[in-house]
């Protein structure tokens, strides 16, 4: 079964993506920060994530940064989704390998997580 | 310029007067918001806290974004927090449609962030925690959080929302950084939230008739003053702009009048001789009579006066541009040519669209820009009709009136009244004389051959004048008067020889 980790503060927009997601038979975890993100990485060990970029505590960057930064979850693929600052994730390609507009269209993005994971 | 800001000087004086007086003058963070920072006296106390209240749609959030994004234009920066569940995304959407947001700011010194899921799943005392820190982090000069009635359903007792809100105050306090709490409930003074936070704002929007108007009060401002009760305010593409009751931002006009008064000419030549040689300069003449009796080619004959160096304005509720010049040029008067030298200004308002406290800003305004020394207001009574609450009509045109005659403006100023035939003749305010010095009744009366129209003078300010009825003549060569031969009907309907 495939893991996804879902990071957003809004948890409306986590729970859509989640629904979304497990439609498709993918099996979700949502963080409504990006300090619970990396405790929930600790147990659990998904195949990618989805971050918000704005968020209290750690940015979606900052998120990015301390995943890479761990040799065992340094090589999660990782799906930024940003209203403002999309361009900041595209800067990044070493930490994002997809950048969404928010608001973002769903199927687009269940396209993009099926491509990422090859399933 | 800002005019509101301009007008209200006298409170500024007030504070120069504090300053000499050494009081002590709080920093102040401005909205940004026209007529706000007016309205609270030069804006927030910076490092105090306010409640922002109103019923969905008042047009809080708006407000909230305009101090945010004028306080990061000033090189703050500024943390949007919500107990919402609506996501941002949403917000971010409507608010593109103003000028004042922007799309490139957010993320970087406006930060918007959603405290909803600490709050239903750690409780307040998290809440408390993830702002504080999040203030730290971010720097943040100003803290906005949305949706405070979910922190007070959410807290056990009364006493949990003041911990709540006094440990956010105490936080955002210690990091200068001046607090917003927005809620869509109905506070009332006794409220804890109240009792707890430095300032109130209530925003609201009610019917009056089938209209709608937005208001704005400040309820409580702690270490400043505030023009007090409720100012009318609307919502345009700029955003919030708010304004403050005329009559309660100028106040002092009447000091600045001129000690020197000069005469200067009606525009009806046979009227001048009887009323001492012309109307006093900076003097308020009310034209009052029925429909169709000259009121308005009256008006035409006093701004056909004006000159380059002494323009004159047209403010009118009723005629068009065009139709106003088509009506001059059937009296000889030659609007267009007037209009060309810059000797005369037409500016055609709607009586039923506009806020009576913009549409006197408006006025004030263009008199200002202009340079204006006639002004023909036609009619003042379609002017009160956009006032909402027509208790405030007479205060407000005293003000208005004293500004004008301050800035040396003449003004000619016509009101219809009803009865179209008879003597009986009602003023249409009472206390006519805080708003006018000089009255002029045109009415109708009846000579052997038909209807005449007669004007009678009522009361002319500090000059003597002719108390003798005259008859009105309006032609090709303008409107002229002349002893009447016949007097005005009476009650009866009958004239008196």
């Amino acid at each position: 079964m495939t893991t996804i980790l879902i990071v957003d503060d809004e948890y409306l927009i986590a729970d859509i993506l989640s629904f979304a997601l497990e439609d498709e038979g993918y099996l979700t975890v949502t963080a409504g920060s990006g300090q619970k993100a990396l405790g929930i990485l600790e147990r659990e060990r998904p195949q990618l994530i989805i971050t918000d970029y704005m968020m209290p505590g750690m940015n979606g960057i900052e998120l990015a940064e301390a995943v890479r930064a761990s040799e065992v979850t340094g090589q999660i693929p990782m799906v930024l989704m940003s209203g403002a600052q999309s361009h900041l994730g595209i800067a990044r390609p070493d930490l994002f390998s997809k950048v969404f507009d928010k608001p973002f269209e769903i199927g687009a993005v269940l396209q993009a997580v099926r491509t990422l994971l090859g399933t | 310029m800002r005019l509101v800001a301009h007008l209200t000087r006298n409170i500024h004086d007030a504070n120069t007067v504090a300053e000499e007086a050494n009081l002590n003058q709080l920093k102040r963070l401005q909205s940004g918001i026209e007529g706000l920072d007016e309205l609270l006296m030069g804006g927030f106390v910076a490092g105090s806290s306010y409640i922002i209240q109103g019923r969905p749609g008042s047009g809080k959030t708006i407000l909230a974004n305009q101090i945010g994004f004028n306080h990061i234009r000033n090189g703050g920066r500024v943390l949007f927090a919500t107990l919402l569940a609506e996501p941002h995304e949403r917000l971010f959407q409507f608010l593109s449609t103003m000028s004042f947001f922007d799309k490139d700011r957010v993320g970087e010194q406006i930060q918007f962030v959603s405290a909803f899921d600490t709050m239903e799943n750690d409780g307040l005392d998290e809440v408390v925690k993830l702002l504080r820190r999040e203030i730290v982090r971010q720097k943040s000069t100003v803290l906005i959080l949305d949706g405070l009635l979910n922190a007070r359903s959410k807290a056990e007792s009364s006493i949990n929302t003041k911990r709540f809100i006094s440990e956010l105050q105490g936080h955002a306090a210690f990091a200068g950084c001046t607090v917003f709490f927005l809620t869509s409930s109905q506070l009332d003074d006794g409220s804890p939230e109240h009792t707890m936070v430095d300032g109130v704002l209530e925003m609201g929007e009610e019917l009056v008739g089938n209209r709608s108007v937005r208001r704005i009060k400040a309820r409580k401002t702690r270490g400043s003053g505030a023009i007090p009760g409720a100012h009318e305010c609307e919502i345009t593409e700029n955003g919030l702009v708010v304004y403050p009751r005329l009559e309660s931002t100028i106040t002092h006009s009447a000091l600045r009048d001129s000690a020197e008064f000069s005469v200067i000419p009606s525009g009806i030549d046979t009227l001048d001789p009887l009323i001492g040689g012309g109307l006093v300069e900076s003097s308020v003449t009310l034209l009052l009579g029925p429909s169709g009796t000259g009121k308005t080619t009256f008006g035409l004959n006093f701004l056909a006066r004006s000159t380059p160096d002494e323009p004159g304005l047209l403010f009118g509720f009723y005629e068009s541009p065009q139709r106003l010049r088509v009506k001059a040029a059937a009296l000889g008067l030659d609007f267009e040519a007037l209009e060309r030298a810059g000797a005369l200004h037409i500016a055609w308002k709607s009586p039923t669209a506009e806020l009576i406290d913009k549409l006197a800003l408006d006025l004030l305004r263009i008199v200002e820009q202009q340079g204006i020394k006639r002004v023909f207001l036609d009619s003042l009574g379609g002017m009160a009709r956009a006032s909402a609450d027509q208790s405030r009509i007479l205060d407000l045109f005293s003000a208005l009136m004293s500004e004008l005659r301050a800035r040396g403006v003449t003004v000619v100023s016509s009101w219809e009244i009803r009865g179209l035939i008879g003597g009986k003749i009602d003023a249409p305010a009472p206390d006519m004389s805080s708003i006018v010095d000089n009255l002029v009744l045109i009415r109708f009366g009846q000579s052997t051959a038909g209807l005449t129209r007669q004007l009678s003078i009522l009361k002319i300010r500090d000059n003597p004048y002719d108390p003798a009825l005259l008859d009105v003549l309006i032609g090709e060569q303008g409107l002229t008067v002349k002893k009447a031969a016949f007097h005005a009907l009476d009650d009866s309907g009958n004239a008196t020889a």
